[in-house]
C-alpha cells in the first residue's frame, strides 16, 4: 500500500537535522539552566586537565553530540539503528503472539516504574530517559514503515501526546513521592506549606494571556507544517483499510476486537464513565485530599492507574501504531501488507465444549423452530458459558468480601461494596476476555447471535 | 367643635355642655347606670390619663350625665355635618378597613352611630392610642344606641360616613362590550402594527417550512438500487468465483462455492455482522477480511476469525423467467437461524 516514495530518505534526513539540532537546544537549555540554578553537583568522574566533570559538563556533551547527529542528518546521512534491533523488534511485536508480548511488556513497564518509582521521579534519570526515548525515535525515524506511522499527520499528535502525558505521569508521581517522604518525616504535605492564595489578576490572567498566545503560535506552525490529513471520498461500500477510529476511541475499537459491539460499544464504555462517577461515593479514604500522594490512597490510584494507563493509554497506542490493514498487529518497522496472512481462527465456547469435550455436533436452530424452541436449545448449547459468567458475578463478590477485600467490606458496607467489586469485575473483564483470545483462541464465551446477545 | 386639633374626651365634654340643650336631663334618664358604665369602660380603655372617674361621677349629680352629653352632641352633630372635620376626613383606618371587607355590614354602622365613633368625630377623625377590644364590639352594635336615642324621643341625625377610600371601592364590572374592544384591539396589534406583522409572518414560515419538511421525508424520486436486480446468467459464475462487480452498486458478492457439501450460487450482503463495515475479498486467502476489527468469513460466509458472531447473511435468490439470476435484498436469511437451508436464499449450480 505504500508506493515507491523516492523523496522519503531526503524528506526523514531533513526532519532528522531538525530533530536533532531542537535536541541539542534543549540539553544546552538544561546545561545552562543547571549552571546558572548553581545545581552543578561536582561529581568527579574524571579530571581533564584539572576541570570536574560535572552534569553541567555532561548535559553539554550530550548537547553537542546532537549538534554533530544533526550535521549527519542534514547531510543526508543520519544515523540509523542497527538492523539486528529492528529484526527483534519486529519479530516480537508481529502477529497474535506480538499483542502479547506487547500487553505484557507493557505491563511489566508500569509495575516497574510503580515499584522503583523513587529512582524513576530524580529529574535525572528522567531526563536521561526522555533523551534517551527521543533518541531511539530519531534514530527509528530512518526506518521507512516506522517513519510513515509516527510522521504521519494524523499520528503526530498523538506521538507529542505520548511525550506529554508521560511528563505529567512523572510531575504528580514525583509530587507524590515528595509528599510520601514528608508524611514519614511527619510534615505536612508539599501543598499544605505553600498554600498561598494568589490573585486572579494578574497571576491568573496572565498566565492564562501567555498560554493563549502560545497555542495559538503553536497551531499555527502546526497547520503551516502539517498537511491536513484528508482521504479518499466517502463510499458506503468502500471502508479505508486499516478503518481507524479517532485516536482517543482506539482504546474502545481495541476493545471491540475482543467483544460484541453490544459490550464494547455500549455496555462497557457506559460502565467507565458509570464507574467514574461513581468513585466519590465509593471512596471511603479521607487521605489524599488536596495533594499528591501514593503510599496513602494504595488502592485507588492503582486501580485508576492500571485502568487509565494500562486498558486505556497503552490500547491507544496500539490501535496507533501496531495495528494495520485488516486490523491485523504489525510490528514498529514492518510494513503493512494488506495481504499478510495470519491465522487467527477462533471459536466459541460452546463449540469447544460440544466438539471437543462431548464430542458431537453443536445444537443449532432451526427455520421452523418458535421462539421458545429456539430459546431451550441455545440455553442447551450455552449453559457452560452462561454458568461461568453467572459464577464469576455472583460467586465473586462474596468470595473476595471474604478474602482479599475483607476489609473493603467492612468499612464499606454492603451496597457499597457490591457496587464496587461489580464495576472491578466489569473492568477486568477486558483482560480477561484478552487473556482467553490469545491463549484459547476463544471468541464468545456465550455466544448468542439468534438474539444478538454475545458475551 | 369646628377646630381640627384633637380634643379631650374632656374637652368634648365641656364644649358639648356649653352649646347643650336644658332637656339634658331628661334624655339622660333612659338607662343611666347601664350608659355610665359603658362610658366609662370606654373612658377607661382609650385614654387613662383622662381621669374619667370624675365624669361617671359627676353623672349622679347636677350636672348632665355622659349619655346625656353624647345624645346632645349627636343631635347637634346631626345638624351641620360640613362643620365637622370628621366628614371631609377620612376617619381612623378599622373603620375604613371594615367597611372594605364588609360593605353590606358597614351600611348599618352608617344609620347609627357610636359612642366612640361620635367621640372619634368629635376629635377630628384621628383617634389617638390604640383601637381597644371595647371599641371593637362597641362599633359592632351599633343598635343599643339607636334603639336608646328612640326612646328618648331624641331627633337624631347620623353624620354619613366618610367617603370611601379608592381601594375600597369594588371593581367596576367588565362588560361584555369591553371584552369585545380588547379581543379587537389585541387584533389589531397583530395584524396592524410591524411587531404584529412580524410574528404573524414568522408563525406562517414556520408552518410552511414544517409541511415542506415533512413533505421532504417523501421523495418523488428514491434515488437508490432496486432491491431486486438481476445479476447475470448462472453459467457466468464459474465455480469457487467470488463476483465483486456488484458491491459498489448493489452491495452483494455473487459467489458459487460449497455450502453443507452442495454446490450453490447465492448472494451475500457485504455487511459485517460485528459493527457493519464493509469487508474485502482477499482472493488469495479466500476469504472476506474486514478492515475494522479484523473479522474474517470463509468464502460462503461462515464467519471463523476476528470478533464477528454470526455468518454473513444471505440474500434472497433466484432464476428469473429470462434465465438470469435475480437477487431480492429485501429478503435476508441468516445461518445461526438455520435460514439458509431454505432453497429461496440459494441456485444449486
Amino acid at each position: 500500500m505504500h508506493g515507491f516514495d523516492p523523496s522519503f530518505e531526503a524528506r526523514s534526513a531533513e526532519f532528522l537535522g531538525f530533530f536533532y539540532l531542537a535536541l541539542a537546544l534543549m540539553n544546552a537549555t538544561a546545561s545552562l539552566y543547571l549552571w546558572q540554578a548553581g545545581k552543578d553537583k561536582i561529581k568527579v568522574w574524571f579530571n581533564l586537565g584539572g576541570v570536574a566533570f560535572t552534569n553541567v559538563l555532561g548535559w553539554l556533551s550530550l548537547s553537542m553530540l546532537c549538534v554533530i547527529l544533526a550535521a549527519a542528518a542534514m547531510g543526508g546521512i543520519p544515523p540509523k539503528l542497527p538492523g539486528w534491533f529492528i529484526r527483534n523488534a519486529n519479530a516480537a511485536l508481529t502477529g497474535n503472539p506480538g499483542a502479547i508480548v506487547y500487553t505484557l511488556a507493557t505491563t511489566a513497564l508500569l509495575i516497574i516504574a510503580y515499584y522503583w518509582r523513587r529512582f524513576f521521579v530524580k529529574p535525572v534519570v528522567a531526563w536521561t530517559l526522555f533523551n534517551a526515548s527521543l533518541l531511539l525515535m530519531g534514530l527509528a525515524m530512518t526506518n521507512r514503515p516506522f517513519w510513515e506511522i509516527v510522521a504521519k499527520p494524523d499520528n503526530v499528535p498523538i506521538v507529542a501526546l505520548v511525550f506529554l502525558l508521560g511528563f505529567f505521569t512523572w510531575l504528580a508521581t514525583y509530587k507524590s513521592v515528595t509528599n510520601d517522604d514528608r508524611a514519614v518525616e511527619g510534615l505536612p504535605p508539599l501543598e499544605k506549606d505553600d498554600d498561598e492564595k494568589v490573585l486572579v489578576w494578574p497571576d491568573l490572567v496572565y498566565t492564562e494571556l501567555i498560554c493563549m498566545i502560545a497555542i495559538t503560535a503553536l497551531l499555527l506552525i502546526w497547520a503551516i507544517l502539517l498537511k491536513a490529513p484528508l482521504e479518499e471520498p466517502a463510499s458506503a461500500v468502500k471502508t479505508p483499510n486499516p478503518s481507524k477510529a479517532p485516536w482517543y476511541f482506539l482504546g474502545l475499537q481495541e476493545m471491540l476486537v475482543y467483544y460484541d459491539p453490544w459490550m464494547a460499544g455500549v455496555v462497557l464504555p457506559s460502565l467507565v464513565i458509570v464507574g467514574l462517577m461513581a468513585i466519590p461515593y465509593l471512596d471511603f479514604n479521607k487521605k489524599g485530599n488536596g495533594y499528591y500522594t501514593i503510599s496513602q490512597r494504595r488502592f485507588a490510584y492503582i486501580i485508576f492507574q492500571v485502568g487509565f494507563l494500562e486498558l486505556w493509554v497503552t490500547l491507544i497506542v496500539l490501535g496507533t501504531f501496531l495495528r494495520g490493514p485488516n486490523w491485523n498487529f504489525f510490528g514498529p518497522f514492518e510494513e503493512w501488507d494488506a495481504h499478510k496472512v495470519l491465522v487467527l481462527n477462533n471459536i466459541d465456547l460452546s463449540q469447544i465444549l460440544w466438539n471437543d469435550i462431548f464430542g458431537t455436533s453443536v445444537p443449532t436452530v432451526t427455520s421452523d423452530m418458535g421462539t421458545f424452541d429456539s430459546l431451550l436449545v441455545v440455553l442447551k448449547r450455552e449453559w457452560l458459558g452462561l454458568l461461568s459468567v453467572a459464577l464469576y458475578f455472583i460467586v465473586l463478590p462474596p468470595l473476595l468480601a471474604t478474602t482479599v477485600f475483607r476489609k473493603f467490606f467492612i468499612k464499606m458496607g454492603f451496597v457499597r461494596y457490591m457496587t464496587m467489586v461489580t464495576l472491578l469485575l466489569f473492568m477486568a473483564s477486558l483482560p480477561i476476555k484478552m487473556a482467553l483470545r490469545w491463549a484459547f483462541n476463544l471468541k464468545y464465551i456465550v455466544a448468542i447471535p439468534e438474539f444478538f446477545f454475545n458475551i | 367643635m369646628a377646630a381640627k386639633k384633637k380634643m379631650s374626651v374632656e374637652e368634648i365634654l365641656a364644649a358639648a355642655r356649653k352649646g347643650g340643650s336644658s332637656d339634658g336631663g331628661a334624655s339622660g334618664e333612659d338607662k343611666p347606670g347601664k350608659k355610665e358604665t359603658e362610658s366609662a369602660s370606654e373612658a377607661k380603655s382609650s385614654e387613662a390619663s383622662e381621669k374619667p372617674k370624675p365624669v361617671g361621677k359627676s353623672g349622679s349629680g347636677e350636672r348632665p350625665s355622659v349619655a346625656d352629653i353624647l345624645a346632645a352632641a349627636r343631635s347637634k352633630g346631626g345638624g351641620n355635618p360640613e362643620a365637622k372635620p370628621a366628614a371631609k376626613k377620612p376617619i381612623a383606618k378599622p373603620v375604613a378597613k371594615k367597611s372594605a371587607e364588609k360593605p353590606m355590614a358597614a351600611k348599618p354602622a352608617a344609620g347609627a352611630m357610636s359612642t366612640s365613633s361620635i367621640l372619634d368625630a368629635a376629635r377630628g377623625g384621628a383617634k389617638r392610642g390604640p383601637v381597644s377590644k371595647g371599641e371593637g364590639t362597641s362599633k359592632d352594635k351599633p343598635a343599643a344606641p339607636v334603639a336608646k336615642a328612640k326612646a328618648g324621643k331624641l331627633k337624631l341625625e347620623v353624620p354619613p360616613m366618610p367617603e370611601k377610600p379608592g381601594y375600597a371601592k369594588p371593581a367596576a364590572k367588565k362588560g361584555a362590550k369591553q371584552d369585545r374592544r380588547g379581543f379587537l384591539s389585541v387584533m389589531g396589534l397583530m395584524v396592524g402594527t410591524g411587531i404584529g406583522v412580524g410574528f404573524t409572518s414568522l408563525t406562517m414560515t414556520m408552518v410552511v417550512w414544517t409541511l415542506g419538511l415533512a413533505r421532504y421525508l417523501f421523495p418523488n424520486i428514491r434515488i437508490e438500487p432496486p432491491s431486486k436486480f438481476k445479476v447475470g446468467f448462472p453459467t457466468d459464475i464459474a465455480p469457487g468465483v467470488v463476483e465483486t462487480k456488484y458491491k459498489a452498486q448493489y452491495g452483494v458478492w455473487v459467489v458459487n462455492a460449497p455450502y453443507n457439501g452442495e454446490q450453490a450460487i447465492f448472494a451475500l450482503s457485504t455487511v459485517c455482522t460485528h459493527l457493519g463495515c464493509t469487508p474485502n475479498w482477499l482472493e488469495a486467502e479466500q476469504k472476506f477480511k474486514c478492515p475494522c476489527h479484523g473479522s474474517g468469513f470463509y468464502v460462503d460466509g461462515i464467519n471463523f476469525e476476528g470478533p464477528a458472531p454470526r455468518p454473513l447473511e444471505r440474500y434472497a435468490i433466484s432464476v428469473a423467467g429470462d434465465g438470469q439470476l435475480e437477487v431480492d435484498k429485501s429478503v435476508t436469511f441468516q445461518q445461526e437461524k438455520g435460514d439458509w437451508d431454505n432453497p429461496a436464499s440459494f441456485v444449486p449450480a
